[in-house]
């Protein structure tokens, strides 16, 4: 009865397999997501109040509120800083904790720290961390005589987005170090010991071996951190309410504000279908690009 | 051997209880009050105020219990309607209200209408006349809570600094500009403002518009009978700005929340902060004496009439319309409000609340509070951040910190709040 | 391992100097969290506590109701690492080695909760838990977080099965194997750095969760850590010793679960999420 071909005995158990899964995910994850598609073509206001039909009004809406154009241009701000920051950090100290032979353990285990705080304490902490007139940050600088680089970490427009974004940074890069320690150890050895004959240096060992080598890696860490990035939300919350001045102002944060401040469910789950769809649209578009180079 | 004895008493005074509660429980059927409140329920001192109110009530009507929840949250972040919604809600709830946020649990029907109760009840005389009024003006005659305490806004300054410095309590607003100069040179940041994460920005920014364009006029604009870009309003959105330039105000207090501010004031490098009497909590934790704190109204302009403090309803009993025991909820409330527990609560140590009742021969627990309390007997001006709906508010503290921050200028961000208020005054 | 000819030493000296930036907000939560609340409420950044307030922990625990509080997030944790491995797992090793019927399309479809925040979903979610009478619960919270880890969780052992050869399980089925023996006698042994990943993972974020259970778990008794800290602010005060204290009872459980599990845990993400 079992063979190899069993395809149908395969559909059979493999709904067994799956349906599990699937039963908790639709009806936790897909069934909600599809009912914010439906609520973004509806008036709604409160959790339980009667909504009417409206079309694409809310896109309507949308697009016609100032607001959304910065929110957006700042999400992608937001996101290239994460990716840049986070997966940058992780790829520099992967690199440099690789070849550490007695202290790697030691380094992979310190920097991966940060990670296991929760975001929305991240944010208390680096508040107090950036605070202009008691924080660690400005007093360090000060007591190093470096008073001239003390700056308005989270007052000044131009930089609240960078601050914050450290700050997120700090707590995600860990897990990409590790994936990035990971995908070093997969590296056939004898590929620098060949670049090394070849009479290559450090950075060209690097360049050559190292980078190409972690390929697989680095599309998996970059789509990661796509995803993570379009869903920073807690330490903008915690640490700035999107300002000042709408000036931090993220997707997440603003369909927040707009579902429980302005009770305005409709339009935040418009808001909510233009996130996902973003995020779709960056995630299919990298990996056809990553595809395409090969 | 007292010990014991202590414990001997205790332990039958508890035999007795659990014999009575046995007892009465077959008379009345044991109740669970759910009540949503009270905040800085881990101070010890505020834990053992409330533990005693509900002993007291639970003594009153046999078979209850009074279950307190810690409130994770405000109407302003969903946290209370979620809670509403849910079958484990609470009965009664005592939580940050205002117009706006009233609003939007009355309109969703979480709430229980109360105007019967104000009537049958007597709540109506247990409201100051002017308060019960403007209760009534809010939503058609009808009335979703009682207001457990009023918030009053004015400006915090030490009284040592200023006899040290030999400065003059200001009478009006110029002479205030000219203290600012005074503290500036003094080496003092004159004014701090923490706009960051909360309400602090309006405070401030209540008490400009108040003395800019007057009372009425404010109250003009929060009830959307009047334009935020009124030239008066915006000429109170100038006055940050002038105060940014002249040096009182700094523009990286953007980037402080009110504890943060409050910290520069407590550490007298600050000489001026805007806050209400809850300050007083704020200043016994970070060990600042309170006799030396003073407290005045911000000065009007001459012609605007009398120098009066901002404020509003600051927190409220509602009851939920989930609620399968109105009843006893409402009997709560008519505890609360009583002139005993009133009093109670007002002398309490801990206490830092206005009440919505006058209490006559009160003696608050200290002088500040004092100076506090008479200023708004005159009454109270409008703190804008309760009496405007949620996406107003927003626009309303992203635009003062937008001018704390030198980011826009008075005309257009007013103008950003009034596309909030037309958008919330559509139907 | 790459190039092993840099010097071991001078490397870790220097890589010291970026550890003690990543590290020094640590220590300045370690040691505002002995303070009192008037040194944190005055003291410049770098002070030391006057005397060290170990009576902090006692009251953050004792106050704050931390054991209950404890006690919820590990259950919440055990049911959702349970759960997640017990579905994923074989739905990972469905979608890598048997033949779903429109198998592809269905993961897709899995894939893409991976983009859905959950802001996004959280008022509908809500109203399916109330509608299930699993609000207030933390089989509901549980089952929320599960829904929503399901994407990874099986992107991850799908990518690891795939890794592993065919030949395996061919030769499994000769000897009479079905799917569910070959999942458990030979597949699940061998996938154990993989399950310990996705443990790590799944724990962590559930763990840390604050937004899910702010508006999901109601009572006191129900509630989880992160819900606990917000006990210790109210609108215009916030008792800052308590929030450190509290913060580093709360993290400690989980430093101590990864360094248990740090060596085994890189070797899963190495398999699961890399190869396939």
């Amino acid at each position: 009865m079992r063979t190899t071909t069993g395809t149908k005995a395969d559909a059979v158990s493999s709904i067994l397999f799956i349906g599990p899964a699937l039963l908790i995910y639709g009806l936790f994850t897909l069934f909600p997501a599809l009912d914010t598609l439906r609520l973004s073509a509806t008036d709604a206001t409160g959790l339980n109040s009667q909504a009417n039909f409206v079309g694409l009004a809310n896109f309507g809406a949308l697009a016609a509120d100032a607001t959304v154009g910065r929110v957006l241009l700042q999400t992608a701000q937001w996101l290239v800083l994460h990716v840049v920051l986070a997966g940058g950090a992780g790829l520099a100290f992967a690199v440099a904790i690789a070849s550490l032979a007695r202290t790697h353990v030691f380094f992979r285990t310190a920097f991966f720290l940060p990670h296991v705080v929760s975001l929305a304490v991240v944010g208390v902490i680096w508040a107090k961390i950036y605070d202009p007139y008691f924080g660690l940050l400005n007093g360090a600088l000060d007591a190093f005589g470096l008073g001239m680089l003390k700056l308005g970490w989270l007052s000044d427009p131009a930089l609240v987005i960078f601050s914050v974004n450290v700050a997120s940074s700090w707590q995600g890069f860990g897990i990409y170090m590790l994936l990035f320690v990971a995908g070093l150890q997969n590296i056939d050895n004898s590929l620098y010991e060949a670049a090394e004959i070849d009479g290559a240096g450090v950075w060209q060992r690097f360049r050559h071996v190292t980078i190409p080598g972690l390929r697989e890696v680095m599309t998996f860490v970059v789509s990661l951190a796509l995803i993570n990035g379009l869903k920073g939300f807690a330490t903008i919350w915690v640490m700035t309410q999107g300002g000042p001045f709408y000036r931090s102002e993220l997707l997440t944060t603003y369909i927040v504000k707009l579902a429980f401040q302005f009770q305005e469910q409709g339009r935040a789950a418009a808001l909510c279908v233009v996130l996902c769809a973003l995020a779709m649209a960056i995630t299919v578009a990298f990996n056809r690009w990553r595809e395409s180079l090969r | 051997m007292l010990k014991f004895m202590t414990a001997a008493r205790a332990a039958a005074s508890g035999l007795l209880a659990a014999a009575m509660v046995l007892f009465l429980a077959e008379a009345a059927a044991a109740q669970t009050l759910r009540m949503w409140g009270p905040e800085q329920l881990n101070d010890p001192e505020i834990a053992k105020l409330w533990n005693e109110i509900k002993a007291d009530f639970e003594k009153r009507n046999p078979g209850v219990t009074v279950q307190y929840m810690q409130p994770t949250g405000t109407i302003s972040n969903g946290a209370v309607q979620a809670a509403i919604q849910s079958d484990a809600g609470p009965d009664v709830l005592l939580t940050n209200s205002g117009i706006g946020r009233v609003g939007v649990v009355a309109n969703a029907k979480l709430v229980q209408p109360l105007g019967a109760a104000y009537e049958k009840r007597g709540w109506k005389d247990r409201l100051h006349p002017w308060l019960y009024a403007e209760l009534k003006r809010q939503f058609d005659g009808e009335i979703y809570e009682f207001p457990d305490g009023l918030d009053v806004i004015g400006l915090w300054y030490h009284k040592d600094v200023m006899t040290q410095k030999g400065w003059q309590v200001p009478q009006t607003y110029a002479q205030l500009l000219a203290l600012f100069d005074e503290a500036r040179k003094a080496g003092l940041q004159p004014l701090v403002v923490g706009p960051r994460n909360n309400a602090s920005g309006g405070h401030l920014f209540g008490n400009l518009m108040q003395v800019t364009a007057g009372r009425d006029k404010v109250g003009e604009v929060v009830a959307g009978k009047r334009p935020w870009t009124d030239p008066a309003i915006v000429a109170s959105a100038q006055r940050v700005i002038d105060l940014v330039e002249r040096g009182a105000l700094a523009k990286d207090m953007v980037a402080l929340d009110l504890d943060a501010a409050a910290r520069l004031f407590f550490t007298k490098r600050a000489a001026f902060m805007f806050a209400g009497p809850w300050f007083t909590s704020n200043a016994r934790r970070a060990g600042y004496d309170l006799d030396k704190a003073g407290f005045m109204p911000l000065p009007v302009d001459p012609g605007q009439g009398e120098s009066l403090p901002t404020g509003g309803v600051g927190w409220s009993w509602m009851v939920s319309a989930k609620s399968k025991q109105t009843d006893l909820a409402l009997r709560w409330i008519d505890y609360i409000v009583s002139q005993e527990v009133m009093v109670k609560r007002a002398t309490h140590a801990s206490n830092w609340m206005v009440f919505p009742q006058a209490l006559p021969g009160l003696q608050p627990s200290t002088p500040i509070l004092k100076t506090i309390f008479d200023s708004a007997n005159k009454g109270v001006g409008y703190n804008p951040s309760v009496y405007i709906p949620g996406n107003v508010v927003e626009a309303y503290l992203q635009a003062i910190t937008g001018l704390v921050g030198g980011q826009v200028n008075a005309k257009d961000a007013m103008a950003g709040i009034q596309v909030q208020a037309e958008r919330a005054a559509r139907p | 391992m790459s190039a092993r000819r840099v010097r071991e030493w001078p490397l870790a000296a220097g890589l010291s100097v970026p550890l003690f930036f990543v590290l020094a907000p640590f220590v300045w939560l370690l040691l505002s969290s002995l303070k009192s609340e008037m040194e944190i409420a005055v003291a410049a950044p770098f002070s030391m506590p006057d005397r060290l307030l170990f009576e902090n922990y006692l009251d953050a625990w004792n106050i704050g109701g931390f054991g209950e509080l404890v006690v919820n997030s590990l259950v919440n944790v055990a049911l959702v690492v349970g759960l997640t491995l017990a579905v994923c797992a074989p739905a990972g090793y469905a979608f890598a080695k048997m033949q779903v019927p429109g198998g592809e399309a269905i993961f897709y479809v899995v894939l893409l909760g991976l983009t859905v925040p959950i802001q996004a979903i959280v008022i509908p979610l809500y109203k399916v838990l109330s509608a299930l009478g699993l609000l207030n619960t933390l089989a509901g919270i549980s089952l929320a977080q599960v829904g929503n880890g399901i994407p990874f969780g099986i992107f991850m052992m799908r990518s690891f099965f795939r890794g592993i050869p065919d030949e395996l399980i061919e030769a499994a089925k000769i000897d009479g194997a079905g799917h569910a023996t070959i999942l458990l006698r030979i597949l699940l042994p061998v996938a154990k750095p993989a399950i310990l990943a996705l443990v790590v993972i799944s724990a962590l974020s559930t763990w840390n969760d604050f937004f899910l259970p702010l508006v999901v778990l109601i009572s006191p008794e129900s509630q989880t850590l992160p819900l606990g800290l917000v006990r210790f602010a109210s609108t215009y005060s916030t008792e800052h010793r308590l929030v450190f204290s509290g913060t580093v009872v709360s993290f400690l459980p989980v430093v101590v679960l990864y360094m248990l599990t740090q060596r085994r845990f890189t070797e899963g993400l190495t398999q699961g999420a890399l190869k396939g």
